[in-house]
């Protein structure tokens, strides 16, 4: 046994070891540090044992974080359950989803506005490092780059498993952590408390791009010199495709005459249920008729209406065709090479399953196109014509409030244009080179390819960069309502800007209100702070490369959307991929339990949005955990199930699936639904919360163009199941609820009368389900999609989900635009909420139930 | 002699209370918990070997008193940092004249901070409405918007709720003659009938205005987290938001023992069990009366716990609407009532 002596340098006494370990273990204080210590353990304990996390939730990892705190999982078990709106009283913030560049400003304000000892946690790819969404214009690559993260979460969206094993990752990086005290000369290993550690970060600024305050010089130099063009001119380009003419439309006979995968063209129509080529070809008649020559040619199953006569057009197909077109369905643009098209698909809902298409055409250059506004005609292109604005540069005449609606104003470029090319830009389509190894092990991240290092462009001559100020709020300055008069008392009115960050708007989503005493009299919705670019990313995209994005569209209901993108791409193959039987039936047993979910959170959070607090959303949450076991027993994932494929799904069910499915859905499903029905429809309380309130009559319901719920609690019995069948839905027995007033209660009942019937439509299918091979033909990885376009529409829990798709005949897509059903259900937010409460604008927006991943895409 | 001994006495109910409130709030969230099917805290404590999260209010203490207290810019800082003080005062001065057991000349000692004040009542109901100036202060001087609205539906809340409130005990008052509330307990004791029973349209007037007075749900409007983010506390941080909290459980229970002092019979129990009469003296007696007593508020607590987790809210119009258009001419028609019934029976 060796004896080592300990020497202190104050007295220099020599200590026996023995008497030294004695001392330590029966004296307990025997210097400073260990004394220290003592407090570093209980007040790390006190902070890990204690995280409450800022309540704000990004986009689909924030589903999971709720998850992470619904009855399976429990994160209160670590004390951690208390989500705080007000970042002032929060501890830990959990960065759940992509961080876009709308939305970093916030973030980083809101970490500012937290009091230290802070933490963050950067939940899945996303936050991590951009994820699937990285080379989206509008995505920041890792909320990393500006705000110091403590813990990174792995997984797209990370299972709340996940979360809770982050959760305890960031208590034992607690644990080691020591206080800095200056006044003894004790050095710590954190950084509050210390003057020469500057934590506070600043806010970035919407400029050009998104610009970090803290490099704007680099920036501005760099872009003076114009590296960015300097690269991108080096690059292969997007090739553009001239606009369909009448000539262009492929001879049929040919078509035939060929063999089925030789077929270059698809067959010419607008939908899978439309109004057909002959009744399609008297229509042109009969608008040329009555508004003179040259008012309607078709060119693809669509009619090209020349600009000038669109608002006759469309008075003329409202109000005097035998067909009353009332309800506009969609609107959407293509940039072509000779003019930028706006297409508007219309259909009756006296008459369904009508579909046409109306093509506009307008100049190609950037600012150059105009197009009359249908504003008047249809309220419904409100939002969708500002979208067509934001994301190709074409104005429309006559809007009353032409805004960029996605991304701020003054940003720079209008991002769905073909010659636009994002910052981390490589090529037309995937795969990417740097993706690909080459066999010399060099991988690149997209950040080593943009001079700037990050994912940031801005126009050669952009000269105002002195003018940037973090205080400056370009995304929701121009959008404050403007608010009508109340004449009954002299009082002063005055906007409240709810969110992006706040605990009812359901993700980050903002509502400048104009408010009298607490009467909403002025409300301008303000939105884009989750835009990820689905739709540029799903122009690089393959075909099947597309599907697992479909899945964070709207990510409650990742099998329906899933669904919509196959039979829009379905549509275009033609007979080829015509999925079997059994596919079939999986894919319908998959959309409606899925519709169950969605409708068991939807009503669940409708609950909590009118104060119940979380107790029904944890019940209803409850539910949907076990759908979501049957989705990740079949699918490998609880939410992102990238099942479907074109053609079938991409696997069969496990054995055993089916059995516990109808266990399910025969034995316990229904009952909970009644459960609800009982302990929520009769409570008082409830009533006096929804009935009358937020009332939207059938008449703008239609105007309006909602869809899903919303549209049938207004009275109006629209579903796409019924009015245009895709898939095999005609065979089942399904009755279409629909309410009578149109206000949130009808909202709700709508919802919980169509899980009753999509149980229903899951026992007739888990009934009949047939054996049998699950794809046309073997998997195939790379498909060739024939040129043309189509327009899918399926009924999603949310509504009309449509999906329009331009193919070029190569391996991407050459325009894929999303008709979201919860951005088109927004327009009609401001009707319904004048005259009421801010706490009813809270139900009222909870009972659209809009999900932003659908809303900004 | 007489000062130190209240002085001590303060000192342990201040404590006793405040570590009670710390104890309510996780009783809050183990109640929440098992409402929504959940565990609640049980890791907190569990490294010491102290089951059941025990420990959980010890950690939200220490990590509260040691985290940064964000001053903003831009509120009326001596505004903004005494509205937590008033709250907390306000809700422990409310609480000086409650008897949580026997008081009297006879009484082995008098469980009361400040026992014999013949109109206990009216000092509870007077300095309990002081919590309102807390609340209009904090939203007034953080100077932002939702703090403010929470502020003023607080104040107007609050200010409507104080008149059924009163009103509802006048019955009880007038039955039992007096505004002392040992001379309440005492006289159902006496008659061993609650005050439930006697007054049964007051209890409920009470129960609701009382819902209403602390904040909770479905009435806990100036903080409704779903609309007002954080309400009138929204810009506070560490120890200065956990003071509205501990004020704001304080209420409760101050609320929750008049409750059971006005209308469930203090520590009566119908003479059941030994030892709970008034005439009964001696330490038994007395502690066995502070028991049945403290079982009795938690209770009540329970209950509150069970409504937040249970209702949805209620809309500041309709909440507005309850009070004037149906608590208020309820706890009249009430008074009258009794008034009536009371000159007739006693002639």
């Amino acid at each position: 046994m060796t004896h080592e002596t300990i020497t202190r340098p104050e007295w220099s006494t020599v200590i026996d070891p023995v008497l030294q370990k004695e001392l330590e273990q029966h004296v307990l204080v025997t210097s400073w540090d260990k004394l220290l210590g003592m407090v570093d353990t209980i007040y790390n304990w006190g902070r890990r044992s204690s995280l409450w996390p800022l309540g704000f939730g990004l986009a689909c990892c924030a589903i999971e974080m709720i998850c992470t705190a619904s009855s399976r999982f429990d994160i209160a078990r670590f004390g951690a359950e208390v989500f705080r709106g007000s970042p002032r009283q929060a501890d830990l913030m959990i960065v759940s989803g992509t961080v876009t560049k709308t939305m970093m400003p916030i973030i980083a304000r809101l970490y500012d506005q937290m009091p230290e000892p802070k933490y963050v946690i950067a939940m899945g790819a996303c936050a991590s490092g951009g994820g699937p969404f990285k080379e989206g214009y509008n995505v920041v690559s890792g909320v990393d780059k500006f705000l110091p993260v403590d813990v990174y979460i792995p997984g797209c969206p990370p299972t709340p498993q996940s979360l809770l094993n982050g959760l305890m990752v960031l208590q034992r990086k607690i644990d080691g952590e020591k206080i800095d005290i200056p006044l003894i000369g004790r050095e710590g290993n954190t950084a509050w408390y210390r003057d020469d550690v500057e934590r506070e970060i600043p806010v970035p600024v919407l400029g050009p791009d998104l610009i970090d305050l803290r490099t704007v010089e680099l920036a501005a130099e760099r872009t003076a010199m114009g590296l960015v063009e300097a690269r991108e001119a080096g690059l292969d380009k997007p090739a553009l495709i001239p606009a369909p003419t009448v000539e262009h439309a492929p001879p049929p006979e040919t078509a035939s005459a060929r063999p089925a995968r030789k077929l270059k063209h698809a067959v010419a129509r607008p939908s899978l249920v439309w109004l057909g080529d002959e009744r399609l070809a008297q229509l042109a008649d009969d608008l040329n008729r009555t508004l003179g020559p040259g008012t309607a040619a078709i060119i693809q199953a669509g009619l090209l209406i020349p600009p000038q006569k669109l608002v006759p057009v469309a008075f003329y197909l409202r109000d005097k065709n035998p067909i009353r077109y009332d309800y506009l369905v969609t609107i959407q643009s293509v940039h072509y090479t000779d003019c930028i098209e706006v297409v508007y698909h219309l259909d009756s809902t006296g008459v369904p399953g009508s579909l046409i298409e109306l093509r506009v055409r307008a100049a190609e250059a950037e600012g150059a196109g105009e197009v009359p506004s249908l504003y008047d005609v249809y309220r419904g292109a409100d939002f969708q014509e500002r979208e067509v604005f934001d994301m190709m540069g074409v104005r429309f005449e006559g809007h009353p409030n032409l805004k960029r609606i996605l991304m701020w104003e003054g940003f720079a470029y209008h991002p769905l244009r073909k010659d636009y090319l994002e910052p981390y830009y490589e090529a037309p389509a995937k795969v990417f080179p740097s993706r690909v190894d080459d066999g010399l092990g060099h991988h690149f991240r997209a950040e080593e390819l943009n001079p700037h290092g990050t994912n940031l462009k801005a126009p050669r001559n952009y000269q105002d960069w002195g003018k940037l100020s973090s205080l400056d709020d370009p995304k929701g300055r121009l959008l404050v309502p403007s608010g009508v008069q109340v004449e009954e008392l002299a009082t002063d009115q005055y906007v409240v800007s709810m969110g992006p960050q706040h605990p009812s708007t359901h993700g980050v989503f903002r509502l400048n209100l104009r408010v009298d005493g607490e009467t909403i009299v002025g409300l301008q919705p303000v939105m884009g702070y989750m835009h990820r670019n689905h739709e540029k990313i799903g122009e690089r995209n393959t075909f099947l490369m597309n599907f697992p994005f479909t899945d964070r569209l709207d990510y409650l209901t990742s099998m329906a959307n899933n669904f919509g993108y196959a039979l829009a791409v379905e549509q275009l193959l033609g007979d080829e991929a015509r999925p079997p039987e059994r596919a079939e039936y999986i894919r319908v047993i998959m959309a409606e339990l899925t519709r169950i979910a969605s409708h068991m959170w939807s009503i669940g959070f409708l609950l909590n949005d009118l104060g119940a607090f979380f107790t029904p959303a944890l019940y209803a949450i409850e539910e949907r955990e076990l759908i979501l076991d049957l989705f990740e027993w079949a699918a490998g994932s609880r939410m992102m199930c990238n099942y479907f494929r074109f053609g079938g799904v991409a696997f069969d069910l496990p054995p055993g699936w089916i059995e516990r499915c109808r266990g399910i859905v025969n034995e316990r499903i229904d009952r909970k639904i009644d459960e609800l029905d009982r302990y929520l429809s009769g409570n008082e309380i409830l009533l006096d919360r929804t009935k009358g309130v937020g009332i939207l009559d059938r008449e703008q319901a239609i105007q309006f163009s909602t869809s899903g719920p919303v549209l049938r609690a207004s009275g109006v019995a629209y579903d796409i199941r019924r009015v245009a069948p895709y898939s095999i839905y005609d065979r089942f027995e399904f009755r279409i609820p629909t309410g009578t007033v149109g206000d949130v209660y009808d909202r709700y009942h709508v919802r919980l009368e169509e899980m009753r019937e999509s149980v229903r439509i899951l026992k007739q299918a888990v009934r009949d389900i047939p054996d049998g091979p699950i794809l046309p033909r073997k998997k195939t990885y790379q498909i060739k999609v024939p040129a043309g376009e189509a327009y899918s529409r399926v009924e999603n829990p949310k509504g009309e989900l449509g999906y329009y798709v331009v193919a070029d005949g190569s391996a991407t897509a050459y325009r894929y635009h999303v008709r979201s059903p919860s951005f088109i259900n927004l327009t009609a937010l401001e009707t319904m909420c004048l005259g009421h409460t801010i706490a009813d604008v809270v139900g009222i927006l909870g009972s659209l139930d809009i999900v932003l991943g659908e809303v900004d895409r | 002699m007489a000062a130190i001994g209240i002085l001590i006495k303060i000192f342990i109910v201040a404590n006793v209370l405040m570590g009670a409130v710390a104890y309510l709030i996780w009783v809050e969230r183990k109640i929440a918990a098992y409402a929504q099917d959940r565990i609640g805290p049980n890791r907190a404590g569990s490294e010491f070997g102290i089951p059941f999260g025990l420990l959980q209010p010890l950690a939200d203490g220490a990590k509260m008193l040691l985290k940064e207290g964000v001053l903003p810019a831009y509120v009326n800082k001596p505004l903004y940092l005494i509205a937590p003080v008033i709250a907390i005062i306000a809700a422990l001065l409310g609480f000086a004249v409650v008897p949580f057991g026997p008081v009297g000349p006879n009484q082995v000692m008098d469980f009361q901070i400040a026992p014999y004040v013949d109109i206990g009542i009216l000092w509870v109901f007077a300095v309990g409405s002081l919590a309102v100036y807390a609340v209009i202060l904090a939203g007034w001087s953080s100077n932002n918007k939702y703090s403010f609205i929470g502020g003023l539906r607080s104040s107007a809340q609050l200010i409507s709720y104080e008149i059924p409130l009163g009103l509802s005990i006048l019955g009880m008052v007038l039955i039992t003659g007096s505004l002392d509330l040992n001379a309440i307990i005492r006289w159902q004791n006496e008659h061993h009938v609650w005050g439930v029973f006697v007054s049964p349209l007051g209890f409920i007037i009470f129960l609701v205005s009382a819902f209403a007075e602390t904040n909770r749900l479905p009435f806990d409007l100036p903080e409704s987290e779903q609309e007002l983010v954080g309400g009138f506390h929204t810009e506070y941080s560490g120890m200065k938001f956990g003071m509205f909290f501990l004020g704001e459980y304080v209420h409760v229970i101050t609320v929750s023992a008049l409750t059971v002092i006005l209308f469930g019979g203090g520590w009566d129990l119908w003479g059941l069990l030994p030892y709970l009469n008034y005439k009964d003296v001696g330490w038994i007696a007395a502690i066995a009366k502070l028991s049945v007593f403290s079982v009795k508020v938690a209770a009540v607590i329970l209950f509150m716990m069970w409504i937040r987790w249970t209702l949805p809210r209620f809309r500041y119009d309709q909440l507005m609407d309850l009070a004037w258009k149906s608590l208020i001419p309820l706890a009249l028609l009430n008074l009258f009532a009794t008034a009536v019934v009371l000159q007739i029976v006693r002639g």
